[in-house]
């Protein structure tokens, strides 16, 4: 493994002029479907084989590789210890890492675990052995490692992962944006899903998904997790005004919000 | 004055051909009470009376993503090109209000240095305005700022007589459309039809807060420290619901956006909102308008004080839309009546 100074402060696709960067996919606690949403990119997909070199990806390809990853992609929540190992590796591999989908960003939905003692959802899941099966509290991929970019969402939304390729391989930031989903929703023209008479997440969660939910006739469920600074008072005018349950929205955002990681 | 007469059965046959010269978008129903402007070709899909769009037509003059130029950095020299082909187009049925609307962004972007974009596309764009003669809902207040009634902005405008529409023509343009459509001209009986129903709004359009525009200027001078701002940013979801939908909200955010390939690109511009935690802050980390009750005073100031002083105009078009849209009550109304209540 060679790291020198330089290729730290390099762009990951700086190497390009001569070789394509490598790039791998990694999974962990998670369901894989992100790494579907990047094999059902279609002629996309032609275009990001051109600008990269996958190295390593479970889903799509069987080879491995041994060198040092210029941009690795980590998929789902770190949730024993073996995972924890085994990430802190690849980050040491990797140039760049950038954690995409909500288990990888913000614990998503395995972050339920986290509302039960931990033994009790061992038994619960492994039985009376439980003792044998390793198990800690879900976290986030940044929770273990350094986390060069974020792809918030469940799964993620493609054109958003592809943008984020593009400054990790410029080497520039990428800011996820931290207004309410509503912002794009309103763009998009959409019915709101309140004057459908339906609770949606939209006003607390972060956008970058182009309201890709509430597009198709859905709700947003939350899965890019909570803006930096959500709006605590409003749920009662919101639920007062469309008379709605409470609880219909403070459950809504246990399915992705438990690990309560909104700050990014 | 220049009127012609196009009578209600005769308006399927007007859409119909004038869809067969460019595209003709109008307020279409979309379900649970809401509209949309969104391109007709028969009078069936258009919805004559409607409360406002969910998005004012100002999206066919800024569209909420507009891409600016293309870049291509091949070669020793980057190249640019902003290449802009706006498509004809007729809007028909917009309200007085956003007829209002579209005159502010004219103004807006007709100054220097001039927003070719906006006005390459406003070039192309004819307008059919359309006459409410009573309120959409309890959510406007166009009569406190005197848009319940025509004030120029359009190429033809339409009001409904019962049986048939006067149509006014304020343009060449409108002139010549009318021409081609064999519309007759208005007789002196429509015209005191005409009358009559304008006087009758006399009654239906009432000063909605009960506070002369007049005194608006200074209410708002006096009022930067009012507790309302307070109240309004306890509420506040900060969506920028109320700024996208707002019929004269124009502020932008740029970006460049690389292909690939990593040589060539475009740039964009996206509709932003000044209720948006990020809108003031800049590099270093400061924020000037952190606090939501800031930035929802800014959104009023934008509407009522500034714009007077600077074009000495209203910028609220008393659409309602930011009342109607505000998932957390915020009512433009009550805030002014609150405010009001102050001064004295």
């Amino acid at each position: 493994m060679k790291t020198t100074d330089k290729t730290e402060h390099t762009p990951a696709g700086a190497a390009g002029a001569r070789t394509k960067p490598k790039v791998a996919f990694f999974d962990f606690a998670s369901c894989e479907g992100c790494q579907l949403q990047i094999t059902n990119l279609g002629e996309t997909l032609l275009d990001v084989l051109g600008a990269v070199d996958v190295v390593e990806f479970r889903e799509a390809i069987s080879e491995k590789y041994d060198g040092v990853y210029d941009v690795a992609i980590v998929e789902g929540s770190i949730g024993d210890s073996h995972a924890e190992e085994r990430l802190k590796k690849i980050r040491e591999r990797s140039k760049v890492l950038i954690a995409y989908g909500a288990c990888a960003c913000t614990g998503g939905v395995n972050g339920m675990k986290n509302g039960f003692q931990l033994d009790e959802i061992r038994q619960y899941v492994y039985g009376k052995d439980y003792k044998l099966f390793d198990s800690t509290p879900t976290r986030p991929v940044h929770e273990v490692v350094k986390v060069d970019y974020f792809v918030n969402g469940c799964p993620i939304y493609p054109p958003e992962l592809i943008e984020v390729l593009k400054h990790a391989l410029r080497g520039l930031p990428y800011t996820v944006p931290d207004n309410p989903v509503c912002a794009e929703c309103k763009l998009n023209e959409n019915v709101c899903m309140y004057e459908r008479g339906v609770a949606c997440l939209g006003p607390w969660t972060k956008a970058g998904c182009n309201s890709w939910c509430v597009n198709n006739g859905n709700i947003c469920y939350g899965c890019r997790g909570e803006v930096k600074n959500p709006a605590r008072n409003a749920a009662a005018d919101v639920i007062s005004k469309y008379n709605l349950k409470p609880e219909l929205i403070a459950k809504k955002f246990e399915m992705y919000n438990k690990c309560k990681e909104g700050a990014k | 004055m220049n009127y012609h007469i196009l009578k209600k059965d005769g308006l399927d046959g007007f859409i119909k051909k004038l869809a067969g010269q460019m595209k003709v978008c109008a307020p279409v129903a979309k379900g649970h009470g809401a509209f949309a402007f969104e391109e007709v070709s028969s009078a069936a899909e258009i919805s004559l009376k409607y409360i406002p769009t969910i998005l004012p037509p100002k999206k066919y003059f800024m569209p909420p993503r507009e891409k600016m130029l293309e870049f291509d950095l091949n070669g020793d020299k980057p190249k640019d090109a902003a290449n802009l082909e706006p498509e004809k187009l007729a809007l028909f049925g917009v309200h007085t209000c956003d007829l209002a609307g579209i005159q502010c962004l004219n103004m807006v972007f007709s100054e220097r240095p001039r927003d070719y974009n906006y006005l390459l596309r406003k070039e192309n764009i004819f307008i059919i305005g359309l006459e409410c003669n009573e309120y959409c809902d309890g959510n406007a207040s166009c009569a406190l700022v005197g848009n319940h009634y025509p004030n120029g902005g359009y190429d033809l405008f339409f009001t409904d007589l019962g049986d048939r529409f006067i149509v006014h023509v304020n343009t060449q343009k409108g002139e010549e459309l009318a021409e081609s459509q064999g519309l007759p001209k208005a007789s002196p009986a429509d015209l005191s039809a005409l009358e009559k129903a304008r006087d009758a709004k006399k009654h239906v359009f009432q000063n909605e807060i009960g506070v002369g525009p007049k005194l608006l200027p200074e209410i708002f001078a006096r009022g930067m420290e009012s507790k309302v701002w307070q109240e309004l940013g306890k509420r506040c979801v900060s969506c920028g619901n109320c700024t996208n939908v707002c019929p004269t909200c124009y502020c932008f955010d740029m970006s460049d956006t690389i292909n690939l390939d990593m040589k060539t690109g475009c740039r964009t511009r996206t509709w932003d909102s000044c209720q948006f935690e990020t809108f003031a802050s800049v590099a270093g980390g400061e924020n000037f308008r952190e606090e939501r009750a800031h930035r929802q005073r800014h959104r009023y100031y934008r509407k009522f004080k500034y714009p007077l002083d600077k074009f000495y105009r209203s910028f609220c078009t008393g659409c309602g839309r930011c009342t109607r849209t505000c998932m957390a009550k915020i009512s433009l109304k009550d805030t002014l009546k609150t405010l009001a209540a102050e001064y004295k």
